[in-house]
């Protein structure tokens, strides 16, 4: 199981992808979600708010009216923020599960995808 | 999304311009009224299959769902096989509504036969081109658009029946013109039906699992209603010998009733059912195809994404396919061929269905916020049924009763087939070669643990 610190660290460094990458940015231009997301193993909730593809905030607890929800173990979020899995695999799977639209699921995935095309 | 969105989703993603043709195939095996009759015991076999729908979509409600279930419940390469042949059914629609459409606006507009290709390619790319620019029909627009088809086809359906046909009347003579003649009427009828359990993918943006319970009841009595009037109103005013050598049953119901106007009136409907089929249909089958490709099962070519965030390859891939279908369509004049490929699908999926049911019982543990009563029997029941149903589709001529064919099955087994040595052979060779991209890239990112 990973605690907060160790997926605050998984998320900086997701933000920092993200952000610096030009061609994700211009494709996500259109973007604007909140993001919630609930560790199903350790109950911890966190959130990122996404503004016109940037990723402008990711804070403990949730905060504001989620557009998406995304469920999955601590370890399983800490590998897919630092690249290191396929989200679309686990999901797939059934072990990551959303809520949201179908077309935001993709974007979610397409986000991984731009950034580690070989994950 | 509440149950209203929802109903119109199942039923939008069901009742596309094909549908018209549908009724086509049912009159050949039931004419007159007792269409109806195979209408509604195809309605009922719906039940069950919307109960073994829903109670699958409870315990995956996931837009990956149909993969999850199918491959806990019978492997994850045969799921995988099964899951790319009922993916063809998306294309096959897609090509016969293009079509169809193609052929209606040709024919209202009195041009030369072949300028219908010309419509169709034109249909195809302006829905290549709106899904490449990522353009999206807001949810309110389609639930507006499915009920406005719905709602459009009944009220022609009743006034050619009662004001037109005077059946008010004399009741009675709709049940002339002959006999209820064989299960395929029921296979058929089933058709009209189909897809309406394609809104379990839109299970993440239900408020709630019973949402979709709730559609999948809900919509296929509104097609029940609807198709019923409709293939009432067409037994009654236009005859057989015209209606199996047309691509436009629902324009000569509409000239029928109503003359220019009524035919204008569903040359409008016509073009409106595209609106669903191509969001909603180009929309299910790009994604399946990224999340197949994003999973190594297809090349990974297609999961490319243009700078709208849009899989350009697999969206250009559908369109092209679908126009190739088309013209094999235009070029043969098998349009009703393709409704007993579909029905004949949908049929076999229903069994799969009903099997996945059956072993998932016991071998997932899980809570069912929706649980079929009785459901070992019904769904054991559900799986004889449409097994026999998928035979008798597969083996008919679908504009004549009197005789047997042999085309339909001969399409799904090249498509099964296909399907199937595309997993046997090339999704390992895909896997490993992923796996060895994957290791050779780069190391694991995550720092490990002091």
């Amino acid at each position: 199981m990973a605690g907060w610190q160790e997926l605050s660290e998984a998320l900086d460094d997701y933000t920092v992808s993200c952000n610096s990458n030009e061609r994700l940015r211009k494709m996500q231009r259109d973007w604007t979600r909140v993001l919630h997301f609930i560790c199903s193993d350790t109950g911890q909730p966190f959130t990122m708010d996404v503004d016109h593809g940037e990723i402008v905030a990711t804070v403990e607890g949730h905060v504001g009216v989620p557009d998406i929800v995304v469920t999955t173990t601590s370890e399983t979020f800490c590998d897919m923020f630092w690249g290191d899995l396929n989200p679309v695999q686990r999901y797939l799977r059934g072990e990551i599960v959303v809520k949201g639209s179908q077309e935001d699921v993709m974007r979610l995935d397409a986000i991984s995808y731009v950034i580690w095309p070989e994950s | 999304m509440g149950t209203a969105t929802a109903t119109a989703t199942s039923a939008g993603l069901a009742f596309a311009a094909i549908d018209y043709l549908g009724v086509v195939s049912i009159l050949a095996y039931a004419p007159g009224a007792t269409a109806a009759l195979a209408i509604f015991i195809g309605g009922i076999f719906v039940v069950l299959i919307a109960a073994i729908f829903s109670e699958l979509n409870g315990l995956f409600p996931t837009a990956a769902g149909i993969r999850l279930y199918l491959g806990r419940a019978i492997g994850n390469r045969t799921a995988l096989a099964v899951t790319f042949t009922y993916m063809t059914t998306v294309i096959l629609v897609i090509a016969a509504d293009a079509f169809l459409i193609g052929a209606a606006v040709r024919h209202v507009l009195n041009e030369p036969a072949a300028l219908a290709y010309v419509w169709i390619v034109v249909l195809l790319a302006l829905a290549l081109g709106a899904n490449l620019r990522g353009v999206r029909i807001a949810g309110w627009v389609q639930t507006v658009v499915t009920y406005t088809v719905l709602m459009g086809t009944s009220i022609l359906s009743v006034l050619a029946l009662f004001h037109v046909g005077g059946s008010f009347r004399r009741p009675l003579d709709l049940f002339g013109g002959g006999t209820f003649s064989g299960i395929q009427a029921i296979a058929f009828a089933l058709f009209l039906y189909a897809a309406f359990e394609w809104v379990t993918t839109t299970a993440e943006e239900a408020r709630t699992p019973k949402v979709i319970t709730r559609a999948l009841f809900i919509a296929p009595v509104l097609i029940w209603i609807v198709s019923t009037v409709f293939a009432l109103a067409l037994s009654h005013l236009v005859r057989y010998s015209t209606l199996h050598s047309s691509a436009y049953p629902q324009l000569l119901l509409g000239r029928a009733a109503l003359g220019t106007v009524g035919e204008l009136w569903m040359l409008a409907l016509t073009v409106l059912t595209a609106l669903n089929t191509f969001n909603g249909g180009f929309l299910v089958a790009s994604r399946f195809i990224y999340a197949a490709a994003r999973e190594n099962n297809l090349p990974r070519q297609f999961a490319r994404l243009n700078m709208n965030a849009v899989p350009w390859l697999a969206v250009t891939t559908l369109a092209g396919v679908s126009a190739i279908v088309a013209a094999i369509v235009f070029a043969t004049g098998q349009w009703l061929l393709l409704v007993s490929v579909g029905a004949a699908i949908e049929c076999g999926i229903y069994a799969i269905g009903s099997l996945c049911l059956l072993r998932l019982r016991s071998r997932v543990d899980r809570k069912r916020p929706f649980k079929l009563f009785a459901g070992v029997p019904l769904a054991g029941i559900g799986a004889v049924l449409f097994s026999v149903l998928f035979v008798a589709t597969a083996f008919a001529d679908p504009k004549d009763s009197r005789r047997f064919s042999v085309a339909p099955f001969a399409v799904i087994a090249v498509l099964g087939a296909v399907s199937t040595l595309y997993v046997l052979l090339i999704v390992p060779r895909l896997q490993r070669a992923a796996e060895q991209r994957a290791s050779a890239a780069r190391p694991r990112r995550r720092p490990a643990r002091s």
